[in-house]
């Protein structure tokens, strides 16, 4: 249930991510939703689950996106690994770099794939500026707090639904009798 | 005697006071009624009292149109308020009607160029709509609601009625994923209009493209129409594809550096034509 409710969200959020926030083709703030919830996976999933959560997603990016098929997954599930390395490693609080870090392994990550890119296939994609990137990078961060927040608030619900749901849930056959 | 005579003299003055009342009233009688029963003309008499009357009622008119003025001013005010509600809100609904209304020009205007291209062209044409734009910042492409099923395949030609947008890249049953001309991987033949000189047109994944490989001998001019040139069957001959905004002649190298605005303004593209191309004609 929680893994298909956040399939959904993310599916959402690409999808207003490529419309609504995407007026023209060219528009450069186009908040990268779907990497706020990779890092929301990250730090509040199990490996397995945020896994299963991110492969549809970025199926989907590739579809909707860019003209290498694979780049998306790359740049999903290298973010999620990153990020989780962090958390695994840092002895610090969490919630003092969960938001910056997303923003900045968003651009380590992207920075990578560029890099690979632009020595395999030079052809294929932009050259890196760092204004425009930087610029996204910000609007991680900035969207990252009400997103944080919504999400926060659905994994709250959901879980607590299936918990309620785990205890409700009636047994068979007489409690009572003692063998 | 004192007080006889100051009685006496009190008396006179009396009668002199009626006789004089009597007399005036008399000779007002007598004046009005020849008047009356005169020739029925208006005379001076009439013109002494116009003149000494009318200055009398003109000022009560003033003033009697000051009063009305103030009551019905104060009459509307009252309203006012509810007349200033009313009218707040129907011209929110002018402005907004407007609003809609420049944006339905607008669009007449774009889907008339589109209607233009597709009666002048004798090319089959599929008209599209764009449903998403790719959100990256490495590539450049647009989703369509048209697929396979429309008769829309990869490598078809997409243009607008100012000039080529770009080619589908990939297309399922009803949706196709469009590479516009301005993505970096996109390269297409080109002719400069005049003097027919060949080059390749290269996306830059701004709204700007570098025309490549055409030798510094030749003679390239700011301003000069690049159209398409048609070879290999993938682009139709002679579409507008934009306009030379910047040519460099570098010491090393034997090609020069041009800069093209395109003829289509990629950040306000709604409406696009599909060419409708056989299979053939890309392999």
């Amino acid at each position: 249930m929680l893994t298909l409710s956040f399939i959904l969200v993310g599916l959402f959020l690409v999808i207003v991510q490529t419309t609504l926030f995407m007026p023209s083709p060219l528009w450069l703030v186009a908040p990268d939703f779907y990497y706020i919830l990779v890092g929301y996976l990250a730090y509040n999933f199990t490996f397995l689950h945020g896994m299963v959560v991110l492969l549809p997603i970025s199926m989907v990016l590739d579809v909707y996106s860019g003209t290498v098929i694979g780049m998306y997954p790359a740049l999903c599930y290298l973010g999620y690994f990153l990020l989780r390395l962090i958390v695994a490693k840092i002895p610090v609080p969490k919630s003092l770099y969960q938001l910056p870090c997303i923003a900045l392994s968003y651009l380590v990550v992207s920075w990578f794939l560029i890099l690979l890119l632009d020595l395999f296939q030079p052809q294929a994609i932009s050259s890196w500026e760092w204004l425009p990137i930087l610029f996204r990078v910000f609007l991680i961060y900035i969207f990252s707090f009400p997103l944080f927040r919504f999400f926060t608030f659905l994994d709250k619900k959901i879980r607590g639904k299936i918990s309620s749901a785990r205890f409700t849930r009636s047994k068979h056959g007489n409690q009572f009798r003692q063998d | 005697m004192k007080k006889n005579t100051r009685r006496q003299s009190k008396g006179s003055i009396k009668t002199f006071r009626f006789v004089l009342f009597i007399g005036t009233a008399v000779t007002l009688v007598l004046i009005l009624l020849i008047i009356i029963l005169g020739d029925q003309q208006f005379g001076p008499v009439h013109k002494i009292i116009f003149e000494g009357v009318g200055p009398l009622q003109k000022t009560m008119s003033t003033i009697s149109d000051s009063l009305h003025s103030v009551k019905k001013n104060y009459i509307e005010l009252l309203t006012v308020r509810e007349e200033k509600e009313r009218l707040w809100q129907e011209l929110q609904e002018c402005r907004s009607k407007a609003y809609a209304n420049r944006g339905a020009v607008a669009l007449n205007a774009r889907l008339r160029k589109l209607l233009d291209f597709k009666e002048s062209s004798t090319l089959p044409t599929i008209t599209a709509q764009i449903i998403g734009k790719d959100p990256s910042l490495w590539f450049r492409s647009v989703i369509i609601d048209r697929g396979t099923s429309d008769g829309v395949g990869k490598g078809m030609p997409v243009v607008t009625g100012e000039g080529i947008v770009g080619q589908v890249y990939a297309s399922s049953t009803d949706y196709s994923k469009v590479l516009l001309a301005i993505a970096p991987s996109s390269a297409i033949d080109v002719l400069l209009q005049e003097s027919r000189i060949r080059g390749i047109l290269k996306g830059t994944g701004k709204n700007l493209y570098h025309l490549e490989y055409i030798l510094k001998t030749a003679e390239v001019f700011v301003g000069d129409r690049v159209v398409t040139a048609g070879y290999g069957g993938m682009f139709p001959t002679e579409l507008p594809v934009g306009i030379v905004s910047k040519v460099t002649r570098n010491r090393r190298g034997m090609f020069l550096e041009i800069e093209v605005i395109p003829a289509v303004d990629f950040r306000t593209l709604e409406n696009l034509l599909v060419i409708e191309r056989k299979k053939k004609e890309f392999n």
